[in-house]
């Protein structure tokens, strides 16, 4: 693996030597007369590319009062490093000093979440046990989410394709708040999803499989719809009894429709919110508890396709 | 399935059955600037049932689509929603409207037609209107069989706005008039201070966190001051502000609601009723602001006469549009109160509210004892600043302690610093307005932000005899202030004498 050219993941920022940030650090703060409170400390790890993207989302989270440190993957001990007024940026450095990165760098007494944008999967035992919540992005989550159980035993674990089925859960969810859906809804028993995510739209068949307590085997259908959204539409059910929920045109809001008996029950649309990284990392970072239900959708999505 | 499976780990909060919501006083000032940019807020966080409808009731009929357009320009004026939005558009397609007048029972017929045309679910009433129509309304709803819905999931519900009753006897008759057609569950008296985050963020500053209860009690707490300011006058409220003023406005409402969190005792869960009866203790404990002979007076009430605020020459309150030239309605209030209570003995509550004040702002500042012996006096000329709680609850909501900290250098030095906590640079994010919230509450049935009959009860019978006073007085014994200024020098006396002073803001 190559190092990176230093400075690319932090340009606003100052060169420093590792042992000198906390100092850099209470220097930047000095240099400006808006003080946060201190919320927690966010830790992205990553190869230099995929944190170049995490990066740019970070302006948008730096008026909440969260540390962010940025570690991209490479093959030195000492690597460069800048600071910002709440940004550190490691690049280039040894995998297996990660942990001691983190541990160094994070706030104490507040949360740690650590955002992986992928990487060797044996870097995630030690930086699980140093996380309050571990939030996998990885590009093909097949390995890792073979390992979810084992990690949701050190830690409260997501991923940031769950985070981005939020609301598309919730609307499923709002369909069967109403009692004929409610009622039909042991009739419903087959799932197409469309997107161009396969791993997203496996994830959201398990949830439903595991809400729902399907067996295994259920219907399910993956319709990939290259270079669209992770999701375009789900349809639960099919003919009389179905639930639809398809990304309206101006792909901003989804509409939902539901039919019991044949009958239209009811239909609107809705935001689908912001799904942008910044957005998305930030409800993350505003969720404490373990997420019981992201880990059973794991475990039902295992041998879906 | 009995219940619904996937609600179960739902990130978004939960959302009501479905629910129509029916108000009345649809084309008023309160529908437009708050409670429909409400809902399609709500509507845009997937807060909203997914069988969710509005129906607007007034007393000039305009008809489905004439509400819909003024739907759009309350969105457009009011939430900065301006061309298309398939969420408004969505939103707009599920709001129905039926004018007539409130004492009409063939309205409610109408209305109730409608409910049943819809089959919304449960049902909630929302009183955006003059409190002289509030019987009418009442009455109607109960006699056309509204009040009651046919089963769970057809529940009814009302939402009252302030101002509840004029005094104690106007608001036991109300109670009585709401309690013949509904129960008390299904009540939602609405204060929108309430729904403020900061106010909400009271009960878990004060009873999520170890440190702050130990102290908050007569031993450690010198004072408390309660202040809310707005830089407006009457605007376009004259009527209803002439027959009101500052204590009705204000003090019934706002600020009772705020000295009863600061003043609580800890409830056993954070549940509605748990919530409400400790908030109730709280005002029970309240001494009479009016002592029977010759006592010290414990209200000050004042009228702003001209001057000058936020760069702009302004009028007296007299001189104000609607206003009678010889008007003796208080525009500033200023009471001290004491809570007879183990925890709140002779800790004295000062509250104030005023029109036309410097700066808005409402905050509720604790005051502590300072430390029992003075060891820096040698060092320190000016005795220490005692230590100072803050909770802002508007504009910039959030919690400030002042304490002291040695100057930086070779001499020992004193000096005072704040350490803020502040909800934008906390959590980012926008923080819901307090109508969302409480809309919100009201559909899903939880009423810990609502006031309970008994606390309205109460808290009247603590300003009536305050208005019986001030009606034998004489009409010269009112004092003015300058507008821009912070109150007239009579409420700096009532703090005065207790050696301590207002706060400057």
């Amino acid at each position: 693996m190559n190092n990176p050219e230093p400075g690319n993941l932090l340009p606003q920022g100052r060169p420093v030597a590792f042992e000198e940030i906390e100092e850099a650090l209470q220097n930047a703060a000095g240099e400006t007369e808006r003080r946060l409170a201190g919320t927690a400390t966010l830790v992205i790890a990553g190869s230099a590319e995929r944190l170049a993207e995490a990066a740019a989302a970070l302006d948008q989270l730096s008026d909440i009062g969260v540390r962010t440190v940025l570690i991209s993957y490479g093959e030195n001990p000492e690597p460069p490093v800048r600071v910002s007024l709440h940004a550190v940026a490691v690049e280039g450095l040894c995998a297996e000093y990660l942990n001691n990165a983190v541990a160094a760098l994070r706030l104490s007494s507040l949360p740690t979440l650590v955002w992986w944008r992928g990487g060797a999967t044996s870097t995630l035992d030690g930086l699980a046990a140093l996380a309050d919540r571990l939030v996998l992005d990885a590009q093909d989550p097949t390995d890792v989410w073979a390992q979810v159980a084992a990690l949701a035993e050190k830690t409260a674990i997501s991923d940031l394709r769950w985070t981005r089925l939020t609301r598309w859960r919730a609307l499923m969810a709002h369909c069967f708040d109403l009692p004929d859906v409610l009622a039909a809804a042991s009739r419903m028993r087959s799932l197409r999803v469309e997107g161009a995510d396969r791993h997203t739209a496996r994830l959201f068949a398990g949830w439903i499989a595991s809400m729902l307590r399907w067996p295994r085997g259920q219907s399910y259908e993956f319709r990939e719809k290259a270079g669209g959204a992770p999701i375009e539409a789900v349809t639960l059910g099919d003919g009389s009894q179905e639930l639809w929920l398809h990304l309206a045109l101006t792909r901003s809001c989804v509409e939902t429709s539901a039919r019991v008996h044949g009958v239209d029950a009811v239909s609107r649309i809705v935001s689908l919110g912001d799904q942008g990284l910044a957005a998305l990392i930030g409800e993350e970072l505003r969720i404490r508890a373990r997420d019981i239900a992201f880990e059973r959708a794991v475990a039902a999505s295992k041998g879906m396709r | 399935m009995s219940g619904n499976p996937l609600q179960d780990g739902l990130r978004l909060e939960p959302t009501p059955g479905p629910t129509t919501l029916v108000i009345f006083g649809a084309t008023g000032d309160l529908t437009r600037r708050k409670l429909l940019p409400a809902l399609y807020n709500l509507s845009r966080g997937q807060r909203l049932p997914a069988r969710f409808s509005v129906i607007g009731v007034a007393r000039e009929d305009q008809g489905d689509d004439r509400f819909r357009d003024a739907f759009r320009k309350s969105l457009a004026e009011f939430a900065g929603i301006k061309g298309a939005d398939p969420v408004a558009d969505s939103l707009a397609a599920r709001l129905y409207f039926t004018g007539g007048d409130f004492s009409d029972r063939a309205l409610f017929e109408r209305l109730a037609s409608k409910l049943a045309e819809i089959d919304g679910g449960g049902v909630l009433f929302y009183l955006a209107i003059p409190p002289t129509a509030y019987q009418s309304v009442i009455e109607q709803l109960g006699a056309t069989g509204l009040s009651k819905g046919k089963s769970a999931d057809q529940w009814r519900r009302i939402i009252v706005e302030k101002p509840f009753g004029t005094d104690l006897s106007t608001a036991q008759e109300l109670n009585r008039i709401v309690h013949k057609h509904f129960d008390e569950e299904q009540v939602f008296r609405i204060d929108h201070y309430l729904g403020k985050e900061t106010v909400q963020n009271l009960l878990v500053f004060r009873f999520g966190n170890g440190m702050f209860e130990p102290i908050w009690n007569r031993r450690y707490i010198d004072h408390v001051q309660i202040t809310a300011a707005e830089t407006v006058g009457v605007e376009r409220r004259a009527a209803y502000y002439e027959t009101a003023g500052a204590l009705r406005d204000m003090v019934q409402n706002h600020l009772m609601q705020l000295l009863a969190l600061v003043a609580m005792e800890p409830p056993i869960a954070f549940s509605a009723e748990s919530v409400r009866d400790r908030k109730l203790d709280a005002l029970l404990a309240a001494q009479p602001l009016i002592t029977d002979g010759e006592g010290t007076p414990n209200v000050v009430r004042a009228q702003y006469g001209p001057g000058w605020v936020a760069g702009h020459e302004v009028p007296a309150y007299r001189g104000d549009v609607g206003v009678s030239p010889t008007s003796t309605t208080e525009t500033y209030v200023a009471l001290r109160m004491h809570l007879d209570s183990w925890r709140w003995a002779g800790v004295p509550f000062y509250l104030r509210t005023g029109k036309r004040m410097p700066k808005r702002t409402t905050e509720i500042a604790i005051q502590l004892r300072r430390p029992p012996l003075e060891i820096f006096k040698r060092v320190t000329p000016t005795p220490v600043a005692p230590n100072l709680l803050i909770v802002n609850v508007q504009p910039d909501e959030g919690i400030s302690v002042r304490f002291e900290a040695k100057l930086p250098g070779t001499r020992m030095q004193l000096a005072p610093v704040m350490m803020n906590f502040r909800y934008g640079a906390a959590f980012g994010g926008p923080v819901p307005e307090a109508y969302e919230t409480l809309l919100l509450d009201a559909m899903l049935g939880d009423p810990t932000l609502f006031a309970r009959h008994d606390f309205v009860e109460t808290s009247w019978s603590l300003i009536t005899p305050v208005h019986e006073k001030w009606r034998t007085e004489q009409v010269s014994d009112l004092p003015f202030y300058e507008a821009g200024e912070w109150g007239p020098p009579e409420a700096d006396a009532l703090i005065a004498r207790d050696n301590r002073r207002w706060r400057t803001l």
